[in-house]
C-alpha cells in the first residue's frame, strides 16, 4: 500500500518537471523581442554630441553605444521610406547624421505623431544603436 | 543675352550630369538564407551603404550586424553573440572592382563578375561573385549573390547544431545606386 503512494507521489513529480521543462524550452526558443518602447534610456543625449563622439573616436563610441537603448534629439533633415515600409528620419545630416529607422509595426503604433515630424522639426526618438557606417544608425526607433 | 546664359548654365549642367562617377544608396537590401530541412534560417537588413564608382569600376559595400532581422528573436541573438560576436566586429565589408567589361552608357542589365575582399568577423577573404548591373539614367540597379562557408571566417557553430546550419550560407544583395552629390 504504501509503495503504491510513493509511486504515485514520484510519477506526479516526474510530470510536474516535464512540465515545467519544456515550458521553459518554449518560452526561450520563443523569447519576445526588445521592446524598446517599454525599456528607459541608457543614455540620453543631443545627436550633435552623438555625432561628435562617433567622429572623434568610432571605435571606443561603438563599444560605449552599441546595443544599448539610447534617446536622441535632433533636427530632423530627411525622411524616407524603406521597402519593408519602415521610415528613416536622418537627423542633422542627411549623409553622416544620426538614422534613427522606425519599423513598419512602430509607424502603424505611432502614426499621428509621426505625420508631425517633418522636415525641420526638432524631434525625440528612443531606439538601439547598431554602430557606424556613414551615418550612426539606431533602429527599432519610437518617438517620444 | 539671356538666351546665351541660358546655354551655358544647360550645358553646365549637362557637364556636370556627365561628370558625375560615384553612385550611392544607404538603403540597400542584404539577407541571407542558411536554412536546411530542419531549420529555416533567414535574415535581412535593409541598411547597408553601398557606393559604385563607374569610373574606376569599383563597388564597395559595409552593412552593420546587429541590423540584420531574423524569424525569432533567439536567433538573432545568437547570431550577434555567437556567431558573428558583433560587440567585437560590428561591420562586415565588402570591397572590389568589376573585371568584366561593362558599358555604363548601354542602359541593358549586363552580368558581371566582380573580384574583391570580404570582411566579415574579422576575417578577410578574397572572393569572386556574380552580378546583375542595369545602368540608368541617373540610377544604377544592381543585384548579386555569393555563398560563404562561416568556418572559413573563424565562426565556429557547435556540433550540436552544425547539421541545423546550411554549410554553405546564400547571400544576396538588391541596390539601387543614386548619384552621390559631394
Amino acid at each position: 500500500m504504501i509503495k503504491r503512494k510513493t509511486l504515485r507521489i514520484l510519477l506526479w513529480i516526474i510530470l510536474a518537471g516535464i512540465v515545467v521543462a519544456t515550458s521553459a524550452v518554449y518560452y526561450v526558443f520563443n523569447k519576445p523581442r526588445r521592446n524598446i518602447s517599454k525599456e528607459s534610456a541608457v543614455y540620453t543625449m543631443e545627436a550633435k554630441q552623438l555625432i561628435s563622439e562617433f567622429k572623434k573616436d568610432e571605435d571606443s563610441a561603438t563599444k560605449k553605444y552599441l546595443d544599448k537603448t539610447i534617446t536622441v534629439k535632433g533636427e530632423i533633415k530627411s525622411i524616407r521610406t524603406l521597402d519593408n515600409q519602415s521610415k528613416v528620419f536622418s537627423l542633422e545630416d542627411e549623409m553622416e547624421g544620426v538614422s534613427c529607422t522606425v519599423d513598419s509595426a512602430d509607424v502603424v503604433k505611432n502614426y499621428s505623431k509621426l505625420t508631425q515630424f517633418t522636415k525641420g522639426s526638432n524631434v525625440t526618438f528612443k531606439g538601439r544603436c547598431s554602430g557606424m557606417l556613414m551615418d550612426i544608425q539606431i533602429i527599432n526607433c519610437v518617438p517620444e | 543675352m539671356n538666351k546665351l546664359i541660358l546655354c551655358f548654365a544647360l550645358s553646365l549642367f549637362f557637364f556636370n550630369a556627365g561628370a558625375q562617377s560615384r553612385f550611392f544608396t544607404k538603403d540597400a537590401k542584404i539577407n541571407f538564407n542558411s536554412s536546411t530541412s530542419l531549420e529555416d534560417i533567414v535574415a535581412e537588413s535593409n541598411q547597408a551603404t553601398t557606393f559604385i564608382d563607374i569610373d574606376k569600376n569599383e563597388v564597395a559595400f559595409s552593412v552593420l550586424t546587429t541590423s540584420f532581422k531574423f524569424r525569432r528573436a533567439l536567433m538573432e541573438e545568437h547570431f550577434n553573440e555567437n556567431y558573428m560576436e558583433s560587440a567585437k566586429f560590428p561591420k562586415a565589408k565588402f570591397t572590389g572592382k568589376i573585371i568584366s567589361p561593362i558599358d555604363w552608357k548601354n542602359e541593358k542589365l549586363v552580368v558581371v563578375d566582380v573580384k574583391g575582399q570580404l570582411t566579415m568577423h574579422g576575417v578577410t577573404k578574397e572572393v569572386t561573385l556574380k552580378a546583375l548591373i542595369t545602368p540608368g539614367k541617373g540610377k544604377v540597379v544592381a543585384a548579386a549573390e555569393l555563398k560563404v562557408t562561416p568556418e572559413d571566417f573563424a565562426i565556429a557553430i557547435p556540433s550540436a547544431v552544425r547539421d541545423k546550419i546550411a554549410k554553405d550560407v546564400t547571400i544576396k544583395i538588391d541596390a539601387v545606386y543614386a548619384p552621390y552629390q559631394q
